[in-house]
């Protein structure tokens, strides 16, 4: 059993700066993978870390798995724009985006590891008086559930962003905004990195570039899974992987409600601080750009998906330039900035764009998956429910209706109301 | 790599075409038509429209890890007059 | 300082130029770059690091630049991170060092380098978290970012430009000029790019034969011979990256965003010469100004004349060592030493051994098996440490060591493949151990790389395979006319790289061994990375910043992996390196923008009638993409309220027109067109009669409702659907989708008539007068006797339009569609008949009072349940969304019906987006409010909303607005606000 990583604190800080020998330890890993466990979780991105850790923690586990086809934190943990906020319209999101802000805002003390939430608020843009009061619907109901929320005119988004200038004139005038003041960003890979260290403090076994090809059934009832590595017996499996959770239905024969998209995400050079918040410009003609400013200084904007089923993580140039066309009509500064580069992440996009937390056609088989392009900032509350979802066997109240079943029966979580489509018809 | 060809307007751009949606299960319910799909990394039937150009409904045969284009056709092009 | 005499290079011209550097006059000549110009002057230290504040000189001569990146111009409207090593002098150009307070010399926050490794790897991730991030974050971001942040743009748009050819060549080297050269004899369209203002490449400085001719007459003859077969040669753009077989690339002249262009590319055949990139060895201290690349120094000399320095220590790996060594002589500087790190036994080229017997007679200390420990001097070089290594290519135990004094230390570790754009839609890395480095492999058939970005360095063998794949390009694409250029070249000799990434150091002076100079990455920051378990490439690269910065690690991404792989005692190809993304060089904002910029964002929609409303006081507004009359102006008063109520009043009690051409038409033809309807609307179409209309809705095939309409039967085959302005796409879409799928076989054909008629509507008690007005004798008996919902042909000044009687506002009221071209006439003429134009704001009130439907209720999350159309399902056939329209949840008493609301005291105010709650709970919304308006007619605030089947008509509520402080108690009522029998349309 390799010897756990020092606790971060003053002590241990001064006693690394004068050490002589080697004195932080690798935060995860160096484990050998054993013959079963009580919980398999498929993919160590975000959200099966955090199960991880929760499975730990609070429910006492001893013996549980992280599987990870390639490297932690690889997936979309990393590949995102590092947005957290819970400024949703349905009851159903609103809650649990809102345990989840709530849970981002002591993260970094809870895993002893700085993940940098950075409250800067987030800005909704509002162009008309339409979208005023759409705007408006969705923070009168997160203000009645206990959600800040502020709606801006013209005049006050001018003080609390002037870089927006809301009176300059433009294509789409700006009139106001919908304003989540706790709302902000994290520093993505620090989340996994976090979650990885404090889950393999507590026993976690995570073991890297071993993928997952299989689950084996025993009298109809799966008993662990097919790995590159060998079988692993389970009493319980989960898989949290998106991007590949529609692969991992029809790896069991189960058609989900899921298409694999790809969202691409820029960052221009790094320069001193300009933008003190995150913009969501959303404008006629499926205009969409979002942007903030990292802590390094880079301008890091996203916007639409690509439009199409794809695992490529090679995004469409001409979805890049329409992202900074956004930027550039909403903040005309930076027109003579530079895009240092692009990324992209693959997304487990949902019929009807909410997520999915159920049972998989067997009572041991769990997924966490279908959280389109808002899953990172979900991250900490996904996990402590799915923990306790697979530790009880009873979805906490929070997911329960993330389950599969509701669009058979109906209780859609169609946020936008863009119907079963991933990319508006 | 993407490219798509249409059958009326030869090898256009990329951006004059719309993927409008995963083409649904021929059989089953329609609750699976409307919302279910076999998702597999090699291969993704695809309904296109050439949005920008003629218009026309394309069934599209993709491999959605490479983007590389197994066939592409007009959509309803087996249909017979009078077959439904 | 130097001499004033006029520099010669490749690039300069003999005029004078000037432009300051922090405020201080710099002379330089036309075609030098700032870098070049300022090291001709003198000054070596140009900017501080970002993380430690070092002092920074210039490293490169080209746009890998880590260090000398400047500011251009002073006030609000300065351009940050400009390199400048590309950056071309003009004069009166300011330009400003960066990351220093107060000055270059003496900055202030270097005095956290005191701290030494406090800012290390990973230092973030285990403290400044108590009590929170938030409370370091603005003085650690304020110390981060590389410029200042502009305030404003003053630039002008990019252009761009879309291409096709048969052959694109990215690079203008010698590589790609003989690809070029070979395809564009062999008859095909050739684009080359080539991302310096002049071609030649390493030909600058090489010394070559091609043809038998010196490169560079070489150069200029090639260069000629392509115009004239017509190649399209653009020099200063980059190729930066493409999407699906298109290539982008960026033209941005002189290194200052201003003048650019982005070239969207589609070549059937890609061939990628961009060469490769001159990779830096670690040793203490080599970001000090004065340590330079060895090619940097060879290119600042021939291309601007510039002597990089006096006393020159030469470190490396290779046998081009030797040759440079001899030019640079040539030209004057004093070479004082050549480390070359590889031993005796890896020297066998018996013309580099004897290039360095003629040094060493000439009195160069030429050793081999050594390696440069360390730059010595603080604030720029004075010295070099020099050991011995026991072990050739490691980081091994040292012998003694020697210093040689010395003001310039040129380094040379190899040299990386530029392979990025080979990555990129397939391909993979492949390490080569004869080049230290890694190529692309696993190509698609399209795409080729030839030259030193392909691993090969040698002319001769580059000039072969660079003709041989420019034929192929052009064979491929069916052109092999002649011969194809068999050019043959002579060069410098192979380089027999023998990789070495790092001197030996103690723990302590790897802090001081820089692998990534933009981000002060060190040895010790890997180090760390190794031992935190952050092993991979990728997550080093995460953990340490390497090859975050503006170059994405071109320069030292390999080394880092060299490192790296050294550390976790592994060869190297198991460490792999990190992808470079697009785009491959950083791209201005603006040409990324392109034609897309103000009001060019999206184009604006326009109707007929747009410069009429202009001109008669309207304020328009943005509706989706259209532009909108919002009121009039002239309707009294200069309140939007004013106006829209007046303009509402006035078309109930007298009669006004709006412009409704924006709504979307559809026209469906075909025998089996009514089959086709009645399956894709909820509407049915069968049993409509011609010469009659309905009102449509369609649902989506969830069972939610998409969209409301019109659907006349022009014919027995032939039917015309008006669709709401936002959704005219998507219904377009939706009925496309079923004709091309399930009614394939069947005969039906859809036609958007969207923007070949107008759309006026009329309504109010004097609408009719109206319309009788304007059309001619004979087509008005059949108007006069219009019932509601019928339409019929009528005649206007001779030309046929099509009167529908139906209204929007629950008066009286005529539609009349006419073609685009008699619009503007036909709106003037009932003008003249004493209606009055109204805006959207009036009639959205007059909606409201007769409770119609908008996107405000059709959010695509309501059902026909929702909404009240009950009457419409009463059908046994099967239509798009019956199916699912039956799932339990939408028979629920949660689930919201479509209802109208008024202030409880008859005059409050409430606001569309309000919540609905109960008194008893005040925190779980049962409804929202969907839309509202002060009704003239009422005197009194009406609105609709969506309320919970469980909630009766009548019952109190409370429209909640937290957000704009405001509850109001309503009153659930029907949605008809106004004339609920009906009685006014159909008089």
């Amino acid at each position: 059993m390799p010897r756990p990583h020092p606790r971060y604190d003053a002590l241990s800080l001064l006693q690394a700066r004068f050490a002589r020998a080697r004195y932080w330890r690798p935060l995860w890993g160096g484990r050998s993978l054993r013959e079963g466990y009580d919980v398999v979780i498929v993919g160590a991105g975000g959200h099966g870390l955090a199960s991880a850790f929760h499975l730990a923690r609070d429910h006492g586990l001893k013996r549980i798995a992280v599987l990870e086809k390639h490297l932690v934190g690889y997936g979309n943990v990393g590949r995102n724009t590092t947005i957290v906020r819970s400024n949703y319209l349905l009851p159903e999101n609103h809650y649990f985006y809102e345990d989840s802000l709530r849970r981002w805002e002591r993260l970094s003390r809870d895993l002893n590891y700085n993940v940098m939430y950075s409250p800067r608020g987030v800005v909704d843009l509002a162009l008309s008086d339409d979208d005023m009061s759409s705007l408006a619907r969705r923070g009168n109901a997160m203000r009645l559930a206990g959600i800040d929320a502020q709606l801006m005119d013209a005049a006050a988004l001018q003080r609390f962003c002037p870089q927006v200038a809301p009176h300059r004139p433009r294509r789409f005038p700006i009139v106001g905004a919908l304003v989540q003041p706790r709302g902000g960003t994290v520093r993505h890979d620090a989340v996994a990195w976090g979650y990885a260290r404090a889950a393999t403090a507590l026993g976690v076994d995570i073991i890297e570039q071993c993928e997952v090809t299989g689950v084996r059934l025993a009298a109809g009832r799966p008993v662990g899974v097919e790995t590159s590595r060998g079988f692993v017996k389970a009493e319980r499996i989960v898989f949290a992987t998106a991007g590949h959770t529609a692969m991992i239905g029809t790896l069991l024969g189960i058609p989900l409600p899921l298409e694999t998209h790809l969202l691409q995400a820029i960052v221009s050079e790094p320069i001193k601080p300009l933008l003190h918040t995150v913009l969501v410009y959303v404008f006629p003609g499926h205009g969409e750009t979002y942007i903030s400013q990292s802590d390094r200084g880079g301008l890091v904007m996203g916007g639409h998906l690509d439009g199409f089923p794809s695992y490529t993580r090679e995004g469409r140039w001409d979805r890049l330039e329409d992202v900074v066309a956004g930027a550039v009509e909403l903040l005309p500064q930076i027109g003579g900035l530079r895009i240092l580069r692009q990324w992209a992440g693959t997304n487990d996009m949902t019929m009807d764009g909410s997520p999915i937390m159920d049972r998989l056609g067997y009572d041991n088989v769990f997924v966490n998956a279908g959280w389109c392009y808002g899953g990172f900032k979900a991250i900490p509350a996904s996990g402590a429910a799915c923990a306790r979802f697979v530790a009880t066997g009873n979805p906490p109240d929070l997911i329960r209706a993330f389950r599969l079943s509701r669009f058979a029966s109906g209780h859609l979580l169609d946020e936008p109301g863009h119907g079963p489509f991933p990319v508006r018809l | 790599m993407t490219r798509l060809v249409c059958p009326f307007c030869g090898a256009r751009e990329l951006n004059e075409f719309e993927f409008r949606k995963t083409a649904p299960q021929s059989s089953g319910s329609a609750l699976a038509r409307v919302y279910l799909r076999i998702d597999r990394p090699d291969c993704s039937i695809e309904h296109w429209q050439h949005a920008l150009g003629c218009r026309a409904w394309l069934l599209v045969q993709r491999n959605p890890s490479t983007g590389a284009v197994a066939s592409i056709r007009l959509l309803g092009a087996d249909a017979t007059r009078g077959a439904r | 300082m130097r001499s004033s005499s006029p520099r010669c290079g490749l690039r300069l011209r003999d005029q004078p130029l000037s432009f300051s550097f922090d405020g201080v006059e710099v002379p330089a000549q036309a075609g030098d770059t700032v870098s070049s110009a300022l090291l001709a002057h003198g000054i070596r230290l140009i900017g501080r690091s970002v993380k430690a504040r070092r002092r920074r000189g210039v490293l490169t001569a080209g746009p890998e630049e880590p260090n000398a990146l400047v500011t251009v111009g002073m006030g609000p409207a300065l351009i940050p991170n400009v390199p400048a090593t590309q950056l071309q002098v003009r004069n009166g150009l300011a330009v400003r060092s960066q990351n220093r307070w107060p000055c270059l010399r003496w900055d202030l926050a270097s005095l956290l380098q005191a701290g030494g490794g406090l800012f290390s790897a990973g230092f973030y991730y285990k403290t400044f978290m108590w009590p929170s991030w938030r409370s370091y974050e603005p003085m650690i971001r304020s110390l981060a970012g590389l410029g200042s942040a502009p305030q404003a743009c003053s630039l002008a748009g990019a252009s761009l430009e879309h291409l096709s050819c048969d052959v694109l060549v990215a690079g203008g080297g010698p590589a790609g000029l003989i690809a070029a050269l070979s395809a564009a004899r062999s008859g095909a369209r050739v684009v080359l790019c080539e991302r310096e203002p002049a071609l030649g490449g390493e030909l600058e400085f090489e010394s070559a034969l091609i043809e038998e001719q010196p490169a560079m007459a070489w150069v200029d003859a090639t260069q000629t011979e392509l115009e004239a077969r017509g190649v399209r040669v653009l020099l200063e753009t980059a190729i930066v990256g493409g999407s699906n077989g298109q290539v982008i690339a960026h033209a941005e002249p002189g290194g200052l965003p201003g003048n650019n262009t982005l070239y969207r590319i589609r070549p059937t055949q890609l061939i990628i010469a961009t060469g490769a990139v001159e990779r830096p060895i670690a040793f203490i201290d080599n970001d000090r100004p004065g340590v330079m690349l060895l090619g940097a120094a060879e290119r600042y000399l021939a291309r601007y004349g510039v002597q990089v320095g006096r006393r020159i220590v030469i470190f490396g790996n290779h046998n081009r060592l030797y040759p440079a060594a001899m030019r640079l002589r040539a030209a004057g500087l004093d070479i004082r030493a050549v480390i070359d790190t590889r031993t005796p036994a890896q020297l066998h080229d018996s013309f580099v051994a004897g290039l360095r017997e003629a040094l060493i007679r000439s009195g160069v200390a030429c050793l081999l098996g050594h390696v440069v420990t360390a730059a010595k001097g603080r604030a720029a070089v004075s010295g070099a440490q020099i050991a011995a290594c026991c072990e050739a290519g490691r980081a091994s135990i040292l012998s003694a060591s020697r210093h040689v004094a010395c003001d310039t230390i040129l380094m040379s570790g190899g040299w990386t493949p530029a392979t990025h754009a080979m990555l990129q839609e397939g391909g993979s890395a492949q390490y080569l151990d004869e080049v230290g480095a890694f190529i692309a492999v696993e190509q698609p058939p399209w795409r080729v790389a030839v030259g030193a970005a392909n691993g090969t360095f040698e002319l001769a063998a580059l000039c072969r395979q660079a003709g041989a794949a420019g034929l192929r390009a052009a064979r491929s694409v069916g052109k092999a006319d002649c011969a194809p250029a068999e050019a043959s070249g002579r060069g410098d000799p192979q380089p027999d790289v023998v990789a070495m990434w790092r001197a030996a150091a103690s723990r302590a002076d790897e802090k001081r061994q820089f692998v990534d100079w933009q981000n002060d990455v060190t040895v010790a920051d890997l180090r760390t990375a190794v031992e935190e378990g952050f092993c991979d490439i990728e997550h080093a690269k995460r953990y340490t910043a390497l090859g975050f910065g503006t170059d994405q690690g071109r320069l030292a991404g390999v080394l880092g992996a060299g490192i790296l792989a050294e550390l976790r005692e592994q060869p190297i190809e198991q460490v792999g390196v990190s992808r470079l993304r697009q785009p491959y060089h950083p791209v201005t904002m603006l040409s990324l923008a392109g034609l897309r910029i103000g009001n060019a964002l999206r184009v604006e929609r326009r109707t007929p009638l747009h410069d009429w409303h202009a001109a008669h006081g309207a304020v328009l507004e943005a509706s989706g993409l259209w532009s909108r009359p919002r009121y009039y102006r002239t309707s009294g008063g200069a309140q939007v309220a004013q106006a829209a109520h007046e303009e509402a009043r006035r078309v109930r009690t007298h009669g006004g027109i709006v412009d409704a051409s924006t709504l979307g038409k559809i026209e469906i033809a075909g025998p089996d067109s009514a089959a086709f309807l009645d399956y894709v609307c909820l509407t049915r179409a069968g049993t409509l009669k011609v010469g009659r209309s309905r009102y449509a809705v369609s649902l989506r095939e969830d069972g939610m409702v998409q969209d409301d309409g019109l659907l006349l039967r022009l014919a027995p085959d032939h039917f015309r659907m008006t669709t709401s302005t936002s959704h005219a796409e998507l219904m377009l879409s939706h009925l496309e989708y079923w004709r091309a799928s399930e009614w394939a076989a069947r005969a039906v054909t859809i036609t958007d008539v969207t923007d070949a008629w107008s759309t006026i509507a009329l309504a109010g008690p004097r609408s009719r007068e109206a319309v009788l007005g304007v059309l001619e004798d004979r087509s008005r008996a059949a108007v006069s006797v219009l019932q509601h919902m019928q339409w019929t042909a009528g005649l206007f000044r001779a030309l046929p339009l099509l009167v529908l009687r139906a209204t929007y506002s629950g008066e009286l009221g005529y539609e009349i569609h006419c073609p685009c071209s008699i619009a503007l006439q036909v709106w003037e003429a009932l003008v003249a008949c004493g209606m009055a134009p109204y805006g959207l704001e009036a009639l959205d009130i007059l909606r409201l009072e007769k409770g119609y439907l908008t996107h405000s209720e059709m959010t695509g999350q309501t059902t026909p349940y929702d909404l009240g159309m009950h009457r419409f399902l009463q059908r046994s056939d099967d239509f798009v969304g019956r199916a699912l329209l039956d799932r339990p949840a939408f028979h629920e008493p949660a689930r919201p019906r479509l209802t109208g609301l008024r202030a409880l005291d008859g005059q409050s105010a409430f606001l569309a987006g309000a919540q609905l709650v109960t008194i008893r709970d005040r925190s779980h919304p049962c409804g929202y409010v969907t839309s509202t308006a002060f009704s003239p007619v009422l005197g009194e605030w009406i609105g609709l909303a969506l309320v919970a089947r469980s909630i009766g008509l009548g019952e109190s509520l409370i429209a909640s607005d937290p957000l704009r402080s405001s509850e109001t108690p309503v009153r659930v009522s029907s949605p008809v606000h106004f004339d609920p029998s009906g009685e006014r349309m159909r008089t």
